[in-house]
């Protein structure tokens, strides 16, 4: 099987700016909005600033939930969503635990991140990177980036009101 | 229509807690932009003479840019504005932050209080709801305690601006604090907001900015991108954000020291970029689409000065460090942090005190005045001690809370000499005697001393050819020599109507005046893409100048003319004593000369002459 790649970024880099938020909702819908962004930035304190994306993971719950079937794995590992298929019910960002998967406002139907790579191009901090599980690994041996995720997941990834 | 704004104005009447939504008048924009203009020009029509700025006939307002939330480098930025309680002429702040974007993107450009309510408020806004809340839980407590108790109960997804215990206790140059750690400071603004009694205001926007030009905005987005990520200024923006001014200007004797009895400190290398960097240092922060990330995240990891937060800026190392004689970089980290904390203008907070050390120096301050404190140079905890009093009306910070010029007369006994301020704002961290457009930019700003409203960094060291490229080759040699006078009233005057136009569409000085990478016709060329405004650099410039005409009209209505555009004896008739720029005074009546003719105003009045007015489509007033 192809290694799963996600975007992944450094909370202790990425400056919080939010140039990624607005080149993917400009790219994709043509509009500034972060609620029509595949890409969330959340800055904690003291100085954190965390960019995130969907994580493409293995068992992908996304997929799974969806009742209409709209949710796929093409045969690069990307998980897309099909327009056509996709009804917004929201199963998908109910089963997703990373919080990466949004209704968009304007057409209703699920968007997330399919690693194009056109904010990792923009970044101007260099915070952000399109890597595997095996090549975070190796590129942060400590562990440090996902330690940091991990210690403050309940408020990275809690699914609020809005 | 105008694309790419929020597109309604909020009107808080505070007296009666009634709320009303406004359509955005699209000639207003017009002729004036939004940001700084808009609100120059609604004051204007609002504010009688004779108002009092702490009572409930005083407006505030703040205002977004037409390209804030936009993607153009440093699109983040909001104006605060009100007749000034610090100077009671002409107050106006700006900040940068997420604030003013989530504003637009919950659909609103500006939002304007009058009144003044009985009880502690706070404007809520979600989107369409809009809410004066119960603010007496807050009231009392510091911008992070505020920010924090906001968040906690709406959602972390707010924004919030707020006035900490210095905007409640009316101290004189308190700071309307927003996202934490920006600060609009200047102006006495945050006391404004603490006399209507609004404790802050929160916002989160789920809205969209549909931009003018969709189908290209990115692809010139990229171009504006790539023209600032390339400019040589960038990596050192990133790497010492205005810290390493404190260097630079050792350098050229501008760094303020012993209340301005000097351009030199010897104790620069304690508090400058690099000692920040190589022990402090934590992290490089931005704001709204920022790309030079000059905010600084820094540390003190232990002793009486512990924190972790925002700061500082280099206005803060030469204001309570150089200007006051203090070398201690912890204790100007940490009180960079505590002005935040309190919600104050560290420029003001530094240069009062810097006022009282010498006032103490010279032995017209004694400890009878300061309930037993000692003011000598350099002394940090005082300094430390000194700023929580101010911001909570404690003792001797009680008197220095009304800013130096009123301490001054307060206290008498000659020390009205040792105020280094223009109508009655202290000067920023520029030593005029070694950069001479900058004292006559300190005399011209409306708010009083400022640095900021002209911004005339161009002849501060090797930017010729920026000056080739926007004045003309006929002014150099001199209009790139700091110390030369002449041509001076010529590029203040020029950089005043640039500058107050860029705080109209919401930019950063950085990118535009300095490095000096973006100009009219970019920015003309940003709001067709974004706004679909028509507005050629020509008509950029004009706006630029009509704003500054109606300034002065305002400060006209409150008493100010040429009487008032003066600098403290010091900086025009004792010649700097020491360093690079030794020998040298601010040659003040020549530059205003060549100031006012430019301008076209009156040379006895100083104000605007008729033709002027007509010119700018002022006439009438």
């Amino acid at each position: 099987m192809t290694e799963l790649k996600f975007v992944f970024g450094d909370p202790d880099v990425c400056s919080g700016c939010m140039v990624c938020v607005n080149v993917c909702s400009m790219y994709y819908s043509k509009v500034i909005g972060p609620t029509r962004s595949r890409v969330r930035v959340v800055r904690i304190e003291p100085a954190l600033d965390f960019p995130l994306f969907c994580r493409n993971c293995e068992d992908a719950p996304c997929i799974a939930a969806c009742p209409e079937g709209a949710l796929s794995r093409t045969s690069k590992g990307i998980v897309i969503v099909n327009n056509r298929k996709c009804n917004g019910t929201g199963a998908c960002v109910a089963a997703c635990p990373y919080n990466a998967i949004h209704i968009h406002p304007d057409t209703g139907k699920a968007i997330k991140c399919i690693q194009c790579g056109q904010c990792v191009d923009r970044c101007p901090a260099d915070a952000l990177f399109i890597t595997t599980t095996a090549e975070l690994a190796e590129r942060d041996k400590e562990g440090r980036m996902m330690a940091l995720h991990n210690e403050h997941e309940d408020e990275l990834y809690e699914k609020e009101a809005m | 229509m105008i694309s790419g704004l929020g597109g309604e104005i909020l009107w808080i009447d505070m007296s009666r807690g009634k709320i009303e939504k406004k359509t955005i008048d699209e000639e207003l924009v017009n002729k004036y932009l939004l940001g700084a203009g808009y609100l120059s020009k609604v004051l204007y029509d609002m504010i009688p003479a004779g108002t009092d700025p702490l009572g409930e006939k005083n407006i505030l307002g703040i205002a977004t840019g037409t390209l804030t939330g936009s993607m153009f480098p440093q699109a983040s930025r909001h104006v605060v504005a009100a007749l000034s309680p610090l100077t009671g002429i002409w107050g106006e702040s700006h900040a940068a932050g997420f604030f003013g974007a989530e504003l637009k993107l919950a659909g609103y450009d500006a939002i304007m209080f009058t009144g003044a309510s009985k009880e502690p408020l706070y404007l809520n806004i979600e989107d369409s709801k809009v809410e004066l809340l119960d603010a007496s839980h807050l009231w009392g407590k510091d911008v992070f305690e505020t920010d924090d108790i906001i968040r906690k109960g709406h959602n972390r997804k707010f924004r919030t601006l707020s006035i900490g215990q210095a905007g409640e206790n009316l101290v004189k140059f308190a700071a309307v604090m927003n996202d934490r750690d920006r600060a609009s400071a200047r102006s006495g603004l945050g006391a404004v907001m603490g006399s209507k009694k609004i404790k802050a205001i929160s916002v989160h926007g789920t809205g969209k900015l549909e931009v003018a030009d969709p189908k290209n905005y990115l692809r010139q987005m990229d171009v504006f991108y790539e023209r600032m990520m390339a400019n040589p200024f960038t990596p050192g923006r990133v790497k010492y954000g205005t810290t390493s001014l404190v260097e630079l200007m050792q350098h050229i004797g501008r760094l303020p020291s012993y209340n301005m009895k000097q351009g030199v400190f010897e104790g620069y290398d304690k508090i400058s970029g690099d000692a920040i960097n190589a022990k402090y240092f934590v992290k490089a922060r931005a704001d709204y689409s920022c790309l030079q990330r000059c905010g600084r995240y820094t540390a003190v990891r232990s002793g009486p000065y512990k924190f972790i937060g925002g700061a500082p800026e280099f206005e803060t190392q030469s204001s309570m460090g150089s200007r006051c004689g203090n070398d201690n970089l912890e204790s100007v980290l940490f009180g960079h942090h505590l002005a935040n904390q309190y919600g104050m203008d560290t420029i003001s907070l530094g240069g009062t005190i810097s006022w009282a050390m010498e006032a103490w120096d010279e032995g017209l301050l004694t400890a009878e005045d300061t309930g037993g404190i000692d003011l000598s140079w350099g002394n940090a905890d005082t300094i430390i001690k000194l700023t929580k009093m101010i911001a909570l009306r404690e003792g001797f910070g009680d008197i220095l809370a009304e800013g130096s010029a009123a301490a001054a007369e307060r206290i008498g006994r000659g020390t009205d000499k040792f105020v280094m301020a223009v109508k009655k704002q202290e000067i920023a961290g520029q030593e005029p005697r070694a950069q001479k457009s900058m004292g006559l930019a300190a005399v011209t700003a409306a708010r009083g001393a400022d640095h900021l409203y002209a911004f005339p960094v161009l002849d501060e060291a090797g930017f010729d050819e920026d000056i080739k490229k926007r004045f003309g080759e006929e002014y150099l040699p001199e209009m790139a020599d700091r110390l030369s006078p002449k041509y001076k009233g010529i590029m203040v005057k020029e950089c005043e109507d640039f500058m107050v136009m860029v705080e109209s569409v919401g930019l950063c000085k950085y990118g535009t005046q300095i490095p000096p990478e973006f100009y009219y016709d970019d920015i003309a060329l940003a709001l067709k893409v974004h706004n679909g405004l028509n507005l050629t650099g020509v008509q950029l410039q004009e706006i630029g100048e009509r704003i500054v005409n109606l300034n002065r009209l305002f400060n006209a209505r409150f008493g100010v003319s040429r009487k008032d555009d003066c600098l403290p004896d010091r900086l025009t008739k004792e010649k700097a004593p020491l360093g690079p720029s030794a020998g040298e005074v601010v040659e003040l009546d020549q530059m205003l000369t060549e100031y006012y003719d430019v301008r076209g105003w009156d040379q006895e009045t100083g104000l605007p002459l008729k033709e002027t007015l007509k010119r700018l489509g002022l006439d009438g007033l």
